[in-house]
């Protein structure tokens, strides 16, 4: 259990992290949402203690995380895989892990295994890919087997095998009612993992709500048709009440609607049509939606408090 | 693959301070001799103080009136001057690598009680340089005696001076090396720090001739450190060198302390 109070993060001008509170729940994978700058990783810092918050607090199982005394068999966290040291052995790295919380030694060749590191192992950490930092980062994540798991865009730097592998671990991990916060700037990876979803953007709490929730919430889908007789299609859609913009000569873009609709209204206006397709908006354009909405609710500030 | 051992831990466990910090000491351990750096710069303490040492041994077996049982202790305190220099800079990389290489996130992620790292680091780096500074000391006197034998003495009781006179310079130096570290966050600057407070302010300061940069010189941890390994400087007595090189080194250490616990992690 994670929970978020009020967590606030000023670097001089800039709020990184704008009153933020939200809870993660034991049992589910926690997507953690936001475009890039959003705050994500600041707000995984403030909870591992590593940055010191403005103001408010963030406990696990109920504690500040900086008052752990072996903090790694209580959370085990992964923000960026590029902070090691890069002339040590991967397995020296957990070695050191292991040492600092009185972890015995066996646990870290399990770790290797079970993070897929192989023969690396043995291996100076310059010479690691991207991915294999990542395994190596989750290895030492799972090295006391703890409750609570929190990882900084895991997926990124992996290939196929690498990203199915963390998926399948996330959901085991929760599945064993581990308590798994898991950051991404992309809703599509975090629609497959994950059941609950902190949407954040610049700072700011946007969305907690179930994955399904969210995903309906943003569920306006936008249709996209070619035809060649643009214009008489366009004039239809418009007295029929849709929001409809051209995009080019030949192709419409209409809002809230679904290929049906248009479809069906293409063809009792007798419009011939090329090709239609229906589109998610993308989530930087929610973000953006969603965030100018949240401005607004709070009363018409301008766009940064100072 | 292996599958997690058994279901989510149970119990917050409340392990005492001490046991924390026996186990980060452990790790420090582990840090300092798993990585290069560390084992060259020990390898360039232990060549200039043998060096020295099987040099001035030989010197003084080859000279046409050689001395009659001197004690081999002396050159030790040479050889020491500069070799502590190699010592220092284990002792700041120790510390600043971390920043360099952000190691200090996974660091602080496995011992987030941040006086529990800080003393820990500054226990085994110090502790390292001393008793490495020490043990070559008497190495570099050994040498002396062999390439000379059987012109010098290594009488017992000098020896022992000689040796706690070496542990004190390098265990005050050290701590002023992890104190800087922890505060400047940064190799160069450690270094170049190191070297100026350690060597070149205290022997260039005087040459100006003015008599305030000769009592600036007077205060800096070098010119104690010199005072105390050589004794040639006017002006310092053992106790003021030992005054001098304390409160610098206590100083940087509250220094490199507040900014360990105060400040972020590494931003
Ligand atoms: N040390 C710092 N000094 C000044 N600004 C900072 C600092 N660290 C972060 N920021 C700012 O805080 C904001 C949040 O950054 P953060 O790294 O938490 O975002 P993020 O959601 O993790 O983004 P990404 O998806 O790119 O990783 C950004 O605007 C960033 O520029
Ligand atoms: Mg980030």
């Amino acid at each position: 259990m994670i929970e978020v109070r009020g967590l606030t993060k000023r670097y001089g001008d800039v709020l990184a992290v704008d009153d933020l509170s939200f809870d993660v729940q034991p049992g589910k994978v926690t997507g953690f949402l936001g475009p890039n700058g959003a705050g994500k990783s600041t707000t995984m810092r403030m909870m591992l203690g590593l940055d010191r918050p403005t103001s408010g607090t963030a406990l696990v199982n109920g504690r500040p995380f900086a008052a752990l005394a072996e903090p790694l068999r209580e959370v085990g966290a992964l923000l960026d895989p590029g902070s090691v040291h890069p002339g040590r052995s991967g397995r020296n790295h957990l070695r050191v892990a292991a040492r600092t919380n009185g972890i015995p030694e066996r646990r870290v060749e399990q770790a290797i295994e079970l993070a897929g590191l192989g023969s690396a192992a043995g291996r100076r950490i310059k010479g690691y890919s991207l991915g294999m930092r990542q395994r190596l980062g989750i290895a030492a994540a799972l090295l006391a087997d703890p409750r609570i798991l929190v990882f900084d865009e895991p997926i990124n730097g992996l290939d196929l095998d690498g990203v199915r592998w963390i998926r399948g671990l996330l959901r085991r991990l929760a599945d064993e009612g581990r308590t798994v916060l898991v950051s991404s700037h992309l809703l599509s990876e975090m629609q497959q993992t994950a059941d609950r979803l902190v949407v954040i953007g610049r700072g700011r709490l946007i969305a907690d709500a179930t994955t399904d929730e969210i995903l309906r919430g943003l569920g306006n889908l936008q249709v996209r048709v070619r035809t060649s007789e643009s214009g008489p299609l366009l004039a239809g859609l418009q007295a029929k009440g849709f929001t409809a913009q051209r995009v080019d000569d030949n192709e419409l873009q209409v809002d809230d609607t679904t290929a049906e609709q248009v479809g069906d209204l293409a063809h009792a206006l007798q419009v011939p049509v090329h090709h239609l397709t229906e589109v998610q908006q993308s989530l930087e354009h929610a973000y953006i939606a969603l965030t100018s909405d949240h401005v607004e609710y709070h009363g018409g500030r301008p766009e940064e408090t100072r | 693959m292996t599958t997690l051992t058994a279901a989510p831990g149970t119990s917050t466990r409340d392990t005492s301070t001490g046991r924390v910090l026996a186990r980060a000491c452990a790790a420090e351990w582990t840090r300092l001799w798993t990585v290069k750096a560390t084992w060259w710069f020990l390898a360039a303490a232990a060549v200039v103080m043998l060096g020295i040492g099987t040099i001035a041994g030989l010197e003084a077996a080859g000279d046409a009136d050689p001395p009659q049982g001197d004690p081999a202790w002396a050159v030790s305190r040479i050889s020491a001057m500069p070799a502590q220099f190699a010592l220092l800079a284990l002792v700041l990389l120790a510390v600043t690598s971390d920043y360099a290489t952000g190691g200090i996130v996974p660091a602080l992620q496995w011992t987030p009680r941040r006086t529990v790292l800080f003393v820990a680091r500054a226990l085994v780096t110090v502790g390292t340089a001393t008793v490495a500074g020490v043990l070559l000391a008497a190495g570099s006197a050994v040498a002396a005696f062999t390439a000379a034998r059987p012109l010098l003495r290594l009488p017992v009781d000098e020896g022992l001076d000689v040796l706690g006179t070496v542990a004190v310079v390098l265990a005050a130096g050290a701590a002023l090396a992890v104190g800087l570290g922890f505060l400047l966050r940064n190799a160069a600057g450690g270094l170049v720090t190191v070297f100026l407070l350690m060597l070149l302010l205290p022997l260039l300061l005087p040459q100006f001739g003015y008599e305030w940069m000769t009592e600036l010189a007077l205060v800096l941890p070098g010119t104690g450190a010199a005072h105390l390994l050589l004794g040639e400087v006017p002006g310092m007595t053992t106790t003021s060198s030992s005054v001098v090189l304390a409160a610098w080194a206590v100083g940087a250490v509250a220094l490199g302390w507040a900014r360990l616990v105060r400040d972020d992690a590494n931003r």
